[in-house]
């Protein structure tokens, strides 16, 4: 991550610590460094806010249900082992 | 790690499975009807075939009522869940081809020239975040997330779609909430890379 407005070393270890500033899990003040560093550094705003986004992509990827003949199909198989072992 | 004893512990299945392991078997349905849909999820995630999901949702409610006497309600009942379905999922893979292992280094996810040239947010980033997506982009997230090593996207599946915290993934996977970390940052960097690369060549 070379450009010329920010040292290299500050946004490969902005980098590294991208995931848990998302997350909420860093102390404030490495909070405040990175918010700052991101506010000035656009290739490092542009890795933070497209990683963000990939968290709340993959969030929101549809579920799908269970079909009805599977759910029928273990019902079926449980009903069995519960017959045949029952909890006492 | 903190950890969690059984007075801290408030669950709403304990009394359920209290009744379930005072002999009311029949019972045990309540518990998969309101679960059956997470395991199949989450080894569609794992696995990306129905027949493998469906099998590993049918090994892992055999194995919860196998051990259900077992439970010591130090733990939610749906991170035990996800403990046995995580082990199942395993077992069943080993038996099976996927995506090989291999390590993520961190330095192979750093900014391209693209991104370092940038002088505004690409368009992607402003798709809404409050919507269900499209089957088109479910798709390429679910591929992306089957192409993640495994030890990556048991991680990232159980963090980022299923929303366990990092000490409860680290709980359900026996890691440490560091490792945890480390795991999720990569796996993470690895599907944006591919999100990136799905919106650049995008028509």
């Amino acid at each position: 991550m070379s450009h010329k407005k920010h040292d290299h070393k500050e946004c490969v270890a902005m980098f590294k610590k991208l995931s848990e500033y998302i997350d909420n899990e860093l102390d404030q003040v490495t909070c405040d460094d990175i918010k700052k560093h991101a506010e000035n550094c656009m290739p490092c705003k542009t890795c933070l806010e497209t990683l963000r986004q990939t968290v709340t992509l993959c969030k929101n990827v549809k579920d799908q249900p269970v079909s009805n003949a599977f759910s029928v199909r273990l019902k079926d198989v449980l009903n069995q082992m519960i017959n045949q072992n029952p909890i006492n | 790690m903190k950890a969690e004893t059984r007075e801290t512990i408030k669950d709403k299945d304990f009394e359920l499975i209290h009744s379930i392991n005072n002999g009311k078997s029949d019972r045990f349905y309540e518990l998969v009807e309101q679960y059956e849909n997470k395991p199949y999820n989450f080894g569609m995630k794992m696995c990306g075939n129905v027949q493998d999901s469906e099998d590993m949702v049918q090994d892992t409610f055999l194995n919860v009522f196998r051990y259900l006497k077992d439970f010591r309600y130090e733990t939610r009942f749906k991170n035990w869940l996800y403990r046995i379905a995580t082990n199942t999922c395993i077992k069943k893979k080993r038996k099976s081809k996927y995506a090989p292992d291999r390590e993520l280094s961190f330095e192979e996810f750093l900014p391209d020239e693209v991104e370092q040239r940038a002088t505004e947010l690409p368009d992607w980033v402003s798709i809404p975040s409050d919507d269900l997506l499209d089957d088109e982009l479910s798709r390429v997230i679910n591929d992306a997330i089957l192409d993640l090593p495994e030890k990556y996207r048991l991680v990232l599946v159980l963090r980022d779609k299923e929303e366990f915290s990092t000490e409860e993934a680290a709980q359900i996977l026996s890691l440490t909430p560091a490792n945890i970390k480390v795991r999720l940052h990569r796996a993470r960097l690895f599907l944006r890379d591919k999100l990136k690369g799905y919106f650049r060549n995008e028509p």
